[in-house]
């Protein structure tokens, strides 16, 4: 690891100018949230390799107990910026919950793919092995089944949602659905509380090796090349320290190119275990971040959108119809009472310009913005007619109110 | 004053914890643990604030049911932040839930959930104000909408359309928006396709 580490920064991206004289960063020493998960890695890498100090920062990990902590931490400014589920940034910046409007950021991508919907060993051993057998078992009305994610407008909220709709089970009224925290998914799935989840890895590969659960469907199957974490903080921080955010994009980017690379190395799953501490065997966080998957009903395959960190500047680019996208779900399931202005909310949060500079300097491409996609299901979201999309969906959250 | 609800899976701590509130004057609700933590417990339990451990990775949980079930939302007093009032008082206005250090005196723990939960019902009830506000626009607008398709399918006036649809309101007991949804599911289904 030491003679690649060593390669990486030499042969990496010349630092340019943000590092002295008037580029210099405002603020130096950085302390940033994540959540112990296969996807914080690009965080771990960039301070593994030195890429923070040579963009002139200093930069302090913190592993945080629980997604809202995390981001109170980030809204209160004790973080200064976090590995953050894409859609709670939506949730955090419209004050969906408890919380007031706290204007956030999205600085870059940090990963595509690599999450997945695991179900119980019992539903497998009563015939169910996907959704249209799900969607058989759900009917037969023998006992209301519970379904996890991890945050209430997070990323694997809305996955399993649009999942279960799609097979045409409501998930606000048909399931029950919890929030728990993911290292705890499998136990409370093997005393039978929890029938299924959605969360991130090593944990669905976690629920097969301890026997509890197998993988249903991945979260790339539902939508190829998906966004997933992102690099956020709150837009004063940008405001005041335009300097430290590009130097931190320049960071984060770098690193997520290695990322990309590293992923493929031996012992890169033990590191990013070890300084993230995941209570995970290091083979399991291996396997699925090269694409290796073992569905745990013998399934094995190889596949075609595993977890990826960088994609030549793909992942990273926080494309204005993702948060589009995310928000029109949020109306969906009636986490937005009004439809917002989905556009003008998604420019407010993902600063696309501030990206661009810094890519653009760093020489990495800059991809044509997304428009529309195309989930499992062949519904088509085209960003233009938001509003239709958010209104088309049959199994929504109005109609359960309206009865 | 408050009854208050300790989540923890420490039993010392929620012992002293609960010890302490009570002689501040708070009613305190046995110590809950979190694997114990669902909707049906936390309605049951009826507490005005819930205090919880800065740790916990189960906050998640709790941050789901009172964001899914409105009626549950309850001002959440974290234990475990800094030491610092500033930053109290920072937590409270951002509406993320009031942190406090472990080590707080007695008398402060007090003043802060009180502080904790003011805002949180001023919050509330601006909120709540708001969904009300937009409730009535929503339903003044399919009042009018119901009215539009009265006057043309059977060639009334305003006056007329607004009459009937009172009188059938009042002869069946519902409200003036309900049977303005009512009268255009029926335009609606008499004349698919042709929907707005």
């Amino acid at each position: 690891m030491n003679n690649a580490t060593n390669n990486a920064t030499n042969n990496a991206i010349t630092a340019g100018a943000w590092i002295s004289g008037s580029d210099a960063p405002e603020k130096t020493h950085l302390t940033i949230g994540f959540m112990p998960l296969t996807d914080c890695a690009s965080l771990i890498l960039a301070c593994e390799l030195g890429l923070d100090k040579k963009y002139g920062l200093n930069i302090t990990l913190s592993r945080e107990a629980s997604w809202s902590a995390l981001r109170d931490k980030l809204v209160l400014g004790e973080l200064d910026a976090a590995h953050s589920l894409y859609s709670m940034i939506y949730g955090t910046h419209l004050g969906l919950g408890n919380l007031q409007k706290n204007p956030m950021a999205i600085l870059m991508g940090l990963n595509h793919n690599g999450q997945a919907i695991t179900l119980s060993n019992q539903l497998r051993d009563q015939g169910v092995t996907n959704g249209t057998t799900l969607k058989r078992q759900t009917d037969k009305n023998q006992r209301q089944l519970t379904f996890a994610h991890t945050y209430p407008t997070g990323t694997h909220a809305m996955w399993l949602y649009y999942w279960l709709a799609a097979h045409d089970i409501n998930p606000l009224t048909d399931v029950q659905t919890v929030a728990v925290p993911p290292q705890h998914m499998g136990s409370i799935m093997r005393c039978g509380d929890l029938d299924g989840f959605c969360g991130g890895e090593p944990w669905n590969a976690r629920a097969i090796h301890e026997d509890t659960g197998f993988t249903a469907m991945t979260s790339q199957a539902i939508w190829n090349d998906h966004p997933e974490k992102v690099l956020a903080t709150r837009y004063s921080f940008i405001e005041r320290y335009p300097k430290t955010a590009r130097a931190l994009i320049s960071a984060l980017l770098e690193a997520s190119r290695h990322a990309d690379t590293y992923r493929h190395k031996e012992d890169f799953a033990a590191l990013i275990i070890e300084k993230a501490n995941i209570d995970a065997p290091a083979q399991l966080v291996a396997q699925r971040m090269t694409g290796r998957y073992e569905n745990g009903l013998g399934k094995i395959w190889q596949d075609k959108y595993p977890l990826k960190f960088f994609d030549d500047g793909q992942v990273n680019y926080p494309h204005y119809a993702h948060g589009v996208w995310f928000l029109t779900q949020f109306y969906r399931w009636g986490l937005l009472e009004q439809e917002p202005d989905y556009l003008a909310v998604s420019k407010e949060i993902n600063q696309v310009p501030l990206y661009c500079e810094v890519a653009r300097y760093l020489g990495v491409s800059i991809p044509e913005p997304v428009s529309s996609i195309t989930l499992f299901d062949g519904i088509k979201f085209d960003s233009a007619s938001a509003s239709a999309y958010s209104n088309h969906f049959s199994i929504r959250a109005r109609e359960t109110a309206a009865i | 004053m408050q009854t208050i609800l300790i989540i923890d899976n420490e039993n010392e701590r929620a012992s002293w914890l609960k010890a302490s509130l009570e002689l501040s004057g708070f009613t305190v609700l046995p110590p809950l643990r979190w694997q114990d933590v669902n909707e049906n417990r936390l309605r049951e339990a009826k507490v005005d604030v819930i205090l919880v451990d800065t740790n916990a990775p189960e906050r998640d949980t709790l941050e789901h049911i009172s964001l899914m079930s409105g009626a549950l939302e309850k001002p959440v007093v974290v234990l475990g932040g800094k030491n610092d009032p500033a930053h109290i008082q920072s937590a409270i206005r951002a509406g993320v839930s009031a942190y406090i250090t472990h080590h707080v005196a007695r008398e402060d723990l007090s003043g802060i959930i009180q502080v904790a939960s003011a805002r949180f019902a001023e919050f509330k009830r601006l909120r709540d104000e708001l969904r009300h506000a937009r409730q009535e626009l929503v339903e003044r607008k399919s009042i009018e909408q119901a009215k539009g398709i009265l006057m043309t399918e059977q060639r009334i006036n305003e006056a007329e359309a607004h009459a009937r649809m009172r009188k059938l309101a009042m002869n069946k007991g519902k409200r003036m928006a309900e049977i303005a949804e009512a009268i255009i599911l029926t335009h609606e289904l008499e004349n698919p396709g042709n929907k707005k």
